[in-house]
């Protein structure tokens, strides 16, 4: 290709481009996979609506002030049914508006999830890294510590801090994110450990690079696949689990939350009144079903044996 | 086939020795461990005492079966492996090499301080684990892989252009428009080109790949690639493109080769000195048309034999029989010895070849309840009954054993229900030298036990 | 006629794969004829469609993604001779096995039989019943990787006791004299037991006085044959290596146990899918000494199929030379080493490094396979074939015999421009590279 070196020099941000396009050729690969398989669709899509949702809570209802995650009152309104003036989806025995919870529950619970997540994939990540990249004494510490706390029922551990902690908001997160970490700890070390096998590891080291890039270049960008699945799941999974604190009353009452929002609407099941946990309820199966459905459908997407062939 | 003049780069001087890694009594010992507390029980011997030179701008075989040691030892040589004994030694000059030979000759016991002083100086100077940082880094740089599975050694979510200009990147060499520049000409070097700078390796056929690991390693401009099995995952056609390929850069760049391979065809075809390993040890290295040609060890011959390449002749003779021994406990003399077709009585038979021997003849040690060992010659076999010892020593007597085996029986009757026995004991055998650098290991042809001509 | 007629014939087999982008035709078009006792070689690269054809012969493709889109592949299996029952007699020639008659025609030859006159079956339309019955007692396999094809819960006596309790429970009844009382409850539970169906609890029944010695019996019988099976092998120790698992075997050991477990029930056809690939030399040359010898003594044939050419050429009696799904070439081992025709066989002969090639100067087949997705009419070879002319991309060329007999080969170099209905210039000439 003798003639191609005269070029390079013309043409660098052509190359550059021409990177970039096959970069992103490979993303839109994964996304059309996705669209194409019916799991991640229809989990993709139920996810979109709901963090729309989210995101839209203001434009959808005025936000409460000055807190707009604390349920507004409407003392006039208590028990309404659905479709009574100004409350679509009813009231609840303390006259909040059913349909603010259900739409502003899914801001709380879009903040909860991605926080919780957040915080626990850098720490799973980083404590994985350390045990499985390094090795030797440091992984045997680190899984005995992995192992205490797999040891402990992760609901009544999370039960216990935030009872603890004292009923708030921010104690539910804590609280989740002490229990879920030592998941993601566990899948990077052994997907660490796998990956360390393959020879471009060995290849790189040939090469002279250090153990710091060799682990930013190879190891990890090989290992975070399962990562990233299992952080869609738990997206649904944190939700769950802190609807299940807030029901039980470790959030701070009156919060906007779909959890709180079953626990006041419980009572009134039997004397008719289902709407308020019913749809709060129905909000939290949703959101639960459809992270599941996209986790499970990108595990396959994203199976490395399938990817790209 | 002897390679025109040793084709040397233009900047390389004379003060260059001949060899360009002098490896010498390497071993590899890998711990077995057991238990909870994973207590160390024992250690597979994968490499166990091995010494030969590379000399600059050959192309050097190393073969052997699976579990030989042939890529630990390959994976010691370039660093990726620490040896546990031994050393490999880098860019000695003829002076210091005949030096260092002249001291590693003499056991380590008998050694001067004087001399140990000369040694340690003589590793910290070109032994890679010792050596000085500047030094180990021009190693690095000098000493490339290229691995058997072209799948596993490109990182699958690096464009080609990152996988080749790495090495440049590490060393901060070229950067932009230039990286791309020296990465086509590495890519058109192995018959590559522009076109395949945006991809990633799926991409690419199992040769291509092979290809890019070839461009990487060649990115620093090395001067010893260790060739691990580089085309045993490839299909004949392929394989030919890619030894044609390896020829060729041999002789534009000056390269000298390490070839890893069990496949004596291509061995045959590539190498210049051959080096045969078994079970961890070197039995037979030389020039490679004489090896072939005129192998002096039983093992390379029943390799050479058991090629189906070479129909025709199918010597039923030379088929090997018996199981690969354990390497976490290897036979004493010759390792060879328990399968080997032409075994003398002073190849290394043990206490344990009678288990061994026994197994592969299909009978078992019946009745025995206990073992005492005073060496690994010498042992005491308790039974239940004396007819069972009684037993074992009609089967030691019988052809249910080699002949060869009998003859080294010194001691064997029965105490009771205790059976004792005795070897003739044996020390190693001893790599030597038969002709010019042509060296085997075997008892028939080394001057170890003289009287084995006698016979 | 009947002595003619082949074990196997395979007739314009056609395999199809559904992939992401678009219908792989990894098996288009192959047919193949496999005589009694005899080994025919079966040479192809990775993507040929060797292992799949292999594999649809016992209908092991995995449907989907895979289709049988076309053909049919005829078997005609032996039964044990009426004479001497299986012993070996004059009339069967020693070998214990003779050609089973057409249960329609019996004999005289009808459509039902293709008229050979011999019972002939359609593996591919067979029902799953009667395809049971034939995999692993009138056609094994045998497969490249023991340690995956065993099973590693199973001890080597279970899984050989499979293969017998599948195909010889009722011979295992007879022997251990248990065959008269089937309407009995013990006899149920002994008819289940030989069948390898018993449960636990079962079991411990048959361990109770009254049918303990049958069922001793039925299993001593058992253990006989498994340690016959294995001795064939040439294991030492039999007995001993019945207990062990296949983790505590040698790879070399495992594949012993892997022919073991095909030949138990004396097969007509063994289908050898790159049984040495993974073995050292020194291990794969007594493996196929093993396989001679067996084959001797059984009168097996043997599909053998290999990426080696050396080792077909030490093995085979006639050698099929398959590229991109297609057979390019079939042949006696002689004919096809001596003077092959096919340019790719050419080139696959010369770029094995050999003695006497200097180095650097090896043939090699430039390029690599092409993946064959809804392929037109072409020979697949074109792409890569240094004598190929426009022809050779617009039209599939026939296998046909060429020159001598039985030798044939699907290239248009042997055909004038008149037999294929092209203009001479259309056509591939000899004036290419060299090869």
């Amino acid at each position: 290709m003798a003639s191609g070196s005269g070029l390079i020099g013309a043409r660098p941000a052509a190359w550059r481009f021409r990177a970039l396009v096959t970069r992103v050729r490979r993303t839109t690969d994964i996304v059309r996979e996705s669209l194409r398989n019916p799991t991640t669709f229809a989990g993709g899509l139920i996810v979109l609506v709901l963090v729309l949702m989210a995101l839209f809570a203001p434009v959808i209802i005025e936000g409460n002030s000055p807190n707009a995650y604390q349920m507004p009152r409407d003392f006039a309104a208590i028990d309404a049914p659905p479709g009574t003036e100004g409350h679509l989806l009813g009231t609840t025995p303390t006259g909040g508006d059913v349909l603010y919870g259900v739409v502003w529950g899914a801001r709380n619970s879009l903040r909860l999830s991605l926080i919780v997540v957040s915080i626990t994939v850098a720490i799973g990540v980083a404590v994985g890294s350390l045990a499985g990249f390094l090795g030797g004494r440091w992984d045997s510490l680190l899984m005995r510590v992995v192992d205490v706390f797999l040891s402990i029922p992760e609901l009544i551990f999370a039960l216990a801090i935030a009872a603890t902690l004292g009923p708030a908001f921010g104690n539910i997160i804590l609280a989740l994110a002490v229990v879920f970490w030592v998941k993601y700890a566990r899948i990077v070390r052994g997907q660490i450990i796998h990956v360390k096998q393959n020879d471009y590891v060995d290849a790189a080291r040939v090469i002279g690079d250090s153990r710091w890039r060799i682990y930013l270049k190879d190891v990890l960008p090989n290992s975070i696949t399962p990562v990233m699945v299992q952080a869609t799941l738990d997206m649904g999974h944190v939700v769950l689990i802190g609807a299940t604190l807030s029901f039980i009353g470790l959030a701070e009452a009156g919060l906007a939350e779909w959890g709180n929002l079953v626990s006041e609407g419980q009572s009134g099941i039997v004397a008719g009144r289902w709407w308020v946990a019913t749809f709060a309820g129905a909000m939290v199966f949703l959101w639960a079903l459809a992270f599941n459905l996209l986790g499970d459908g990108l595990r396959d997407v994203l199976d490395p044996r399938t990817e790209g062939r | 086939m002897a390679i025109a003049a040793t084709p040397l780069r233009p900047e390389s001087s004379p003060s260059l020795g001949r060899n360009i890694v002098t490896i010498r009594g390497v071993r590899k010992y890998f711990p077995i461990k057991e238990g909870v507390l994973q207590r160390v029980t024992g250690h597979v011997r994968a490499v166990d005492g091995v010494s030969f030179d590379i000399p600059r701008g050959e192309t050097v075989g190393l073969v052997g079966e699976s579990g030989c040691g042939k890529t630990t030892l390959g994976r010691c040589i370039s660093g990726l492996l620490p040896p546990t004994e031994g050393g490999i030694y880098f860019g000695l000059d003829d002076e210091a090499h005949r030096r260092l030979d002249d001291l590693l000759r003499m056991p380590a016991g008998s050694r001067t301080p004087e001399q140990d002083r000369k040694l340690d100086e003589l590793a910290a100077r070109y032994r890679i684990d010792a050596m000085p940082k500047e030094r180990w880094k021009a190693y690095r740089r000098n000493c490339q892989v290229v691995f058997q599975d072209a799948f596993s050694s490109l990182n699958p979510r690096q464009l080609v252009k990152d996988i080749v200009g790495r090495p440049l990147r590490v060393y901060k060499e070229a950067f932009g428009r230039d990286l791309n520049a020296r990465v086509i000409e590495l890519l058109d070097d192995v018959g590559l080109g522009e076109q395949h700078l945006y991809r990633y390796p799926h991409q690419f056929s199992g040769g291509q790949r092979q290809r890019i690991s070839l461009a990487r390693a060649l990115a620093l401009e090395p001067d010893f690639i260790v060739l691990d099995e580089p085309t045993s995952a490839l299909d004949v056609s392929v394989q030919a493109q890619i030894l044609n390929l390896l020829h060729r850069l041999q002789q534009e760049h000056g390269l000298t080769y390490l070839f890893i391979t069990h496949d004596l065809n291509v061995v045959r075809h590539m190498s210049d000195r051959i080096v045969v390993m078994y079970l961890g040890k070197v039995c037979e290295a030389g020039p490679a048309q004489q090896v072939f040609d005129h192998p002096r060890h039983p093992y390379t011959e029943a390799l050479i034999a058991a090629d189906p390449g070479r129909h025709g002749d199918r010597r039923v003779d030379l088929r090997l029989m018996g199981p690969i021994p354990d390497p976490a406990r290897p036979p004493q003399g010759c390792r060879f010895h328990t399968r080997c077709p032409v075994s003398t009585k002073w190849c290394g038979w043990e206490v344990d070849d009678v288990v061994r021997q026994l197994e592969s003849a299909g009978r078992t040690l019946e009745g025995l309840t206990g073992v005492e060992r005073r060496s690994e010659f010498s042992a005491d076999l308790r039974f239940q009954t004396e007819e069972q010892a009684e037993g074992l020593i009609s089967a030691l007597r019988s052809a249910a054993v080699p002949e060869a085996m009998r003859a080294a029986l010194i001691d064997l009757r029965r105490n009771g229900n205790e059976v004792v026995l005795r070897f003739e004991p044996v020390d190693e055998v001893r790599l030597e030298s038969i002709e010019p650098e042509h060296e085997t290991a075997c008892v028939l042809h080394t001057s170890q036990y003289p009287q084995v001509r006698g016979e | 006629m009947t002595a003619t007629v082949p074990l196997l014939s395979v007739d314009n087999l056609a395999v199809h794969f559904a992939t992401k982008r678009g219908v792989l035709h990894a098996v288009d078009g192959v047919s193949l004829n496999i005589g009694e006792a005899e080994t025919l070689g079966l040479v192809g690269e990775t993507g040929s469609g060797k292992s799949v054809t292999a594999r649809s012969l016992l209908r092991l493709v995995p449907t989907p993604p895979g289709v049988y889109a076309e053909g049919r592949v005829f078997f005609r299996p032996r039964v044990l001779c009426s004479t001497c029952g299986g012993t070996g007699c004059a009339t069967c020639g020693g070998i214990g096995r003779i050609p089973a008659p057409c249960p329609a025609c019996s004999g005289a030859g009808c459509p039902a039989c293709e008229s050979s006159g011999r019972e002939t079956l359609d593996l591919l339309r067979v029902p799953e019943r009667k395809l049971r019955d034939i995999r692993g007692n009138r056609i094994a396999m045998i497969f490249q990787d023991p340690g995956k094809a065993l099973n590693p819960a199973l001890s080597v006596r279970q899984q050989i006791a499979e293969v017998f309790a599948e195909h010889r429970s009722q011979e295992l009844l007879e022997a251990a004299g248990a065959d008269g009382d089937s309407s009995s409850g013990a006899g149920v539970l002994m008819r289940r037991a030989a069948r390898g169906r018993s449960r636990l609890v079962e079991r411990r029944v048959l361990d109770i006085p009254p049918f303990r010695s049958r069922y001793a019996r039925l299993r001593g019988g058992l253990d006989d044959r498994i340690a016959e099976a294995l001795k064939a092998t040439r294991i030492p120790n039999p007995r001993k290596v019945m207990n062990s698992y296949p983790h505590e075997l040698s790879g070399g050991m495992k594949q012993r146990v892997m022919i073991a477990q095909a030949l138990a029930c004396d097969p007509d056809l063994l289908i050898a899918d790159e049984p040495t690939t993974a073995l050292d030399v020194t291990i794969q040359a007594r493996i196929l000494d093993l396989i001679d010898e067996l084959q001797e003594k059984h009168h097996t044939a043997v599909l053998y199929i290999s990426h080696d050419l050396s080792l077909v050429r030490r093995i085979s009696d006639r050698v099929a030379v398959m590229y991109g799904g297609k057979l390019a070439e079939v042949a006696s081992t002689a004919q096809l080493f001596d003077d092959p025709l096919h340019p790719y066989t050419k080139a696959l002969l010369s770029a094995i490094p050999s003695r006497g090639q200097r180095r650097g100067e090896l043939v090699a087949i430039e390029g690599a396979v092409p993946e064959f997705i809804a392929p037109k009419a072409c020979c697949r070879f074109h792409t890569r074939c240094p004598f190929a002319g426009p022809l050779c991309s617009s039209k599939d060329p026939a296998l046909l015999e060429r020159g001598r007999e039985g030798h044939h080969a699907a290239c248009f170099l042997y055909d004038s421009p008149d037999d294929v209905d092209a203009a001479p210039d259309l056509m591939p000439s000899w004036q290419g590279k060299r090869v």
